[in-house]
Order: structure tokens, then C-alpha cells, then sequence
């Protein structure tokens, strides 16, 4: 049972607001391999990963939506690639109903791949040239290692900001 | 949901990229709000970022200062005739009451934020409108022409580097043709007069023989001046790991001339945002494309982008947007 939009808003946006300054300061300075990490995108995919493809995608777009003001990027941009890094992740969460720590850090890593990959195609979609390049190959296997490694921390905040309880298993005989 | 979110998406993607006031003014409001909380989490990580620039830079900084000791003492010399150079062409634009780079005001900005993705080439700075800075206006280092603005908060600003795939400003190129090699032919010329004997009182000129003698010789000179030749083209950014090129560049019978090494400077005019002979850079490679797609240039730009500080925005407004 997903809580309502207005109950997950505010600590969707606190939480974002806190992410994308760190996005702009520490993220921007660190780049492993000259890599820029993707945190509010590993967010994204954590919020699929840990909620499924509808509270993953609107996260991902919020915070997508976020990054765009945050940062000058056309207005959209990044909120269609995290909402699509969100739902990615988020697809794979159907298929387990309590998934282990490493299967839902594989579902981030997978969705923040995916829409760092989708970063290019947006981009070429509104116009603009020589987005793509060799470059891709060394970009999006950082992006999505990082994911993966912050996704121990991601989730369970992402589980606080969403309200996702835990899933009760109940035997027949206990209803 | 993905499908209402995508659309969603474009249409804001629509909106904004045809320019839209309503979403400027929520961009600048969002950018006041994360103000205080950029600020505290650049303090909160520079113990982190100072650490890490230390172990990833530390190889680098000695080789490249090593480098640098040998460059400055080459470039010693030259630096003492390039400030005569520059006082001389100051006076002489003065003279002729042109507008020079240093006419223009100008507002220097300290670096507070690299690009925070891997697609864009951007860099905030803390100026912003209040100090007098609008979208479009140039800014560039000691070495040279950096980028443009193309967002304005009320106290910062973002800077799209040179090298973004978006950035495009007229260049022109100032190809120095080699020393000429002009043949010439030198006629000199040899009067003999020969006088009437002794008593004569006054050589008639008429009566007086005269007889000249005329050679003419091959003279070889070298000119010693240097010509330079104009060429206007469009330089775009190519992303990050490749040089910008310089394309469109306009036709003339001395471009075959332009070789590796030439400099670039803005070509400014009516409708440019930069105004014009900002050093942009050198030619670092003439592509020959096959058919009529003409050629391209490669540049090298003389600014540094990855190490840039801090950042002059020229409070330059082309005449087209002053008339307008």
C-alpha cells in the first residue's frame, strides 16, 4: 500500500534539497575516473528499488525536476532521465516481494544506469551534438558502481521519505 | 505513470527551451533557497574535497610545476615585448577612438561550484545580477576567453564553458603568412658628360656630349613584416574531452594559409555576445572534410578550463541589444 503523494512530498523535497547541494559541492569536486557521481540520480533508482515503478519514477522525476532548477540544465531533462532511472529500478522490484540488500542494490545500480545512459539521448532529442561519445563507456559503469554502493544508505532513506512500511507476511491461519 | 511523467517532461522541456519568464523567475527563486544550504554543504565538505584534490593532484602538480618553472623562464623575454605591444596598441586605438577589450567594465567572480553532471560544462560563479551580470555576456581568465553566461541568480551565475556542445561565438583567425618572398628588378642608371676643352667660358648643354648607361639587376627581397590574414569562422564546443572546432569558415583565396599554431580571437560585431579580439586560442589541427563541407579547425583554447579560480564577466552588451 503506497502512502498518498501530499504524505511523502515534504521529505521527498528535504531530502532532495539536502542531495542536490551536495550534488553541486562534493560530487562535482570528487570524480573518480574524471566521473562526476550521480547521487540524486542513485536516489532515484534507491526510491524505485525500494518502493516499485510508480513511487520510482515520480520520485525520480521530482528530484530530476529538482536538479534541473538546481542547475540550469533545460528544464525537464533530468527529470524524464531519473524518472526513468526510477522506474527501472522500480520494475525489477515486482518480481520479490522483500528483496535482499544486494538485490535491490543490483535494482539501483541497473536503474541508475539506465537513465544516466538516457542523459545522452535527452540531449540529442532537444537539439544538441556530440553528447555521445567514447566517453559513455567510461560514465555510465562509474554512474552505476556509485549507485550500487550508496544504495545501502539510499534505501533506507528513501524508505523513511516515501513512508514504505515493511511487508507483513501473514500465514492463512493468522488472518 | 512513466508515460504522464514523460510527457510531462516535454512539455516542461518545450516550455522552457522557447524561453519562458515564469520559469526563469521560479530558477531564481529555487536558486535563493538553496543558497544557505550550497553554502553549508561547501563548508561542511572541503576537509573531504582538500583531501582528495591532494591525493588526486599531487603527481600532476609537481610534474606541471616543473614544467611551468621551464615555461616561465621562456616566456620572460616575450612577456616584456607583448607589454610593450599591448601599451602600443592601447595608444593607438585611443588614438583613433576605437573600443579595445579594456574599455568595457568588467566584474571578476570567484569559482563556487564545477559542473555537477557529466554531459554539461558549466561553472557557477558568485556574481550575479546585482553586480550587473546578464545572460549571454563573455567571461574569460588572464589567458582568455572561458565561456558565457547563461543563467543569472541574483548573486551567482552559471558559466557554459567553451567546450560545451551548446557553445557557439564568432571567431576570427589571424593566419601569419610566412615572410614573402618578393623579385624585383633594380634599374641603375649612369650619366657621363663629357665637356668642351679649356677657354671655353660656358659648357653649352645642348653642345656637350652626355652619355648614359643604364643596368638593370634581379633584387631578392624578403619582407621582414609579417602579413596577417582575417578569417571568420564559428567555433563550437565538442564536449568535454575534445577540442571546440571552428566551422563555416568563411571562403577566400587565403585560407589555404591558415596553418597549426595560428591564433584565434572572438570576432565580435553587432549581434555577437562577446565583444571582439578576446584570445580564444591556437590552431591545433586544419581538417581537410572531403566535397564541399569545406574545412575545420580544430583550437586549443589558452585558458585553462579545468583549473580555472576565479573568472572576468565583460559587462559587454552587443549594440544590437542596446538599440533593441
Amino acid at each position: 500500500m503506497e502512502a498518498p503523494l501530499r504524505a511523502w512530498l515534504p521529505r521527498l523535497l528535504l531530502i532532495g534539497v539536502v542531495l542536490l547541494a551536495a550534488q553541486t559541492s562534493i560530487a562535482a569536486e570528487l570524480r573518480p575516473f574524471g566521473v562526476a557521481i550521480q547521487i540524486m540520480l542513485a536516489c532515484a533508482a534507491a526510491a524505485g528499488a525500494a518502493s516499485g515503478v510508480t513511487q520510482g519514477a515520480l520520485a525520480g522525476f521530482l528530484l530530476g525536476l529538482m536538479y534541473d532548477l538546481g542547475t540550469g540544465t533545460p528544464l525537464g531533462a533530468t527529470a524524464l532521465t531519473m524518472a526513468f532511472g526510477g522506474y527501472v529500478a522500480g520494475w525489477g522490484r515486482q518480481y520479490r516481494i522483500e528483496p535482499r540488500w544486494w538485490i535491490l542494490a543490483g535494482l539501483a545500480a541497473i536503474g541508475a544506469g539506465a537513465g544516466e545512459a538516457a542523459v545522452p539521448l535527452v540531449r540529442v532529442m532537444i537539439g544538441e551534438t556530440d553528447v555521445v561519445g567514447r566517453q559513455m563507456l567510461i560514465i555510465v559503469p562509474v554512474v552505476t558502481v556509485a549507485a550500487a554502493a550508496l544504495s545501502p544508505l539510499f534505501v533506507p532513506m528513501m524508505r523513511w521519505a516515501l513512508r514504505i512500511r515493511p511487508v507483513e507476511l501473514r500465514l492463512p491461519a493468522d488472518a | 505513470m512513466i508515460v504522464a511523467l514523460a510527457l510531462s517532461s516535454v512539455l516542461l522541456l518545450t516550455l522552457d527551451l522557447r524561453g519562458n519568464q515564469v520559469f526563469d523567475g521560479i530558477r531564481s527563486g529555487f536558486s535563493v533557497v538553496m543558497s544557505p544550504f550550497d553554502r553549508a554543504a561547501e563548508v561542511a565538505t572541503a576537509p573531504v574535497v582538500r583531501l582528495w584534490r591532494a591525493y588526486d593532484d599531487y603527481d600532476r602538480v609537481v610534474e606541471e610545476n616543473r614544467a611551468l618553472h621551464a615555461q616561465v623562464d621562456a616566456q620572460r623575454s616575450a612577456e616584456i615585448a607583448a607589454q610593450n605591444a599591448i601599451i602600443e596598441n592601447q595608444d593607438l586605438l585611443a588614438l583613433e577612438g576605437l573600443e579595445s577589450l579594456a574599455s568595457y567594465d568588467s566584474v571578476t567572480a570567484r569559482l563556487i561550484g564545477q559542473s555537477p553532471g557529466n554531459f554539461d560544462q558549466q561553472v557557477e560563479i558568485d556574481r550575479g545580477a546585482i553586480h550587473g551580470i546578464r545572460v549571454g555576456m563573455a567571461a574569460l581568465n588572464e589567458a582568455g576567453l572561458v565561456g558565457k553566461v547563461t543563467s543569472v541568480a541574483p548573486q551567482s551565475s552559471i558559466i557554459m564553458l567553451l567546450t560545451d556542445p551548446s557553445y557557439a561565438v564568432p571567431v576570427k583567425i589571424l593566419a601569419t603568412l610566412e615572410p614573402t618572398v618578393v623579385v624585383s628588378a633594380t634599374t641603375t642608371s649612369t650619366s657621363t658628360t663629357t665637356l668642351p676643352g679649356d677657354g671655353e667660358v660656358a659648357p653649352d648643354p645642348i653642345e656637350s656630349s652626355t652619355t648614359s648607361t643604364s643596368t638593370t639587376t634581379p633584387t631578392t627581397t624578403t619582407s621582414s613584416v609579417p602579413a596577417v590574414v582575417r578569417e571568420t569562422g564559428v567555433l563550437r564546443g565538442q564536449g568535454d574531452l575534445r577540442l571546440p572546432r571552428v566551422s563555416f569558415i568563411a571562403s577566400s583565396t587565403s585560407f589555404g594559409r591558415i596553418e597549426v599554431g595560428d591564433t584565434v580571437f572572438t570576432a565580435g560585431g553587432s549581434t555577437s555576445l562577446a565583444p571582439p579580439n578576446i584570445p580564444v586560442g591556437r590552431v591545433a589541427n586544419v581538417i581537410t572534410r572531403a566535397g564541399t563541407a569545406g574545412q575545420e579547425l580544430e583550437i586549443e583554447p589558452t585558458a585553462d578550463l579545468n583549473r580555472l579560480q576565479f573568472v572576468r564577466v565583460v559587462l559587454y552588451l552587443p549594440p544590437s541589444e542596446v538599440g533593441g
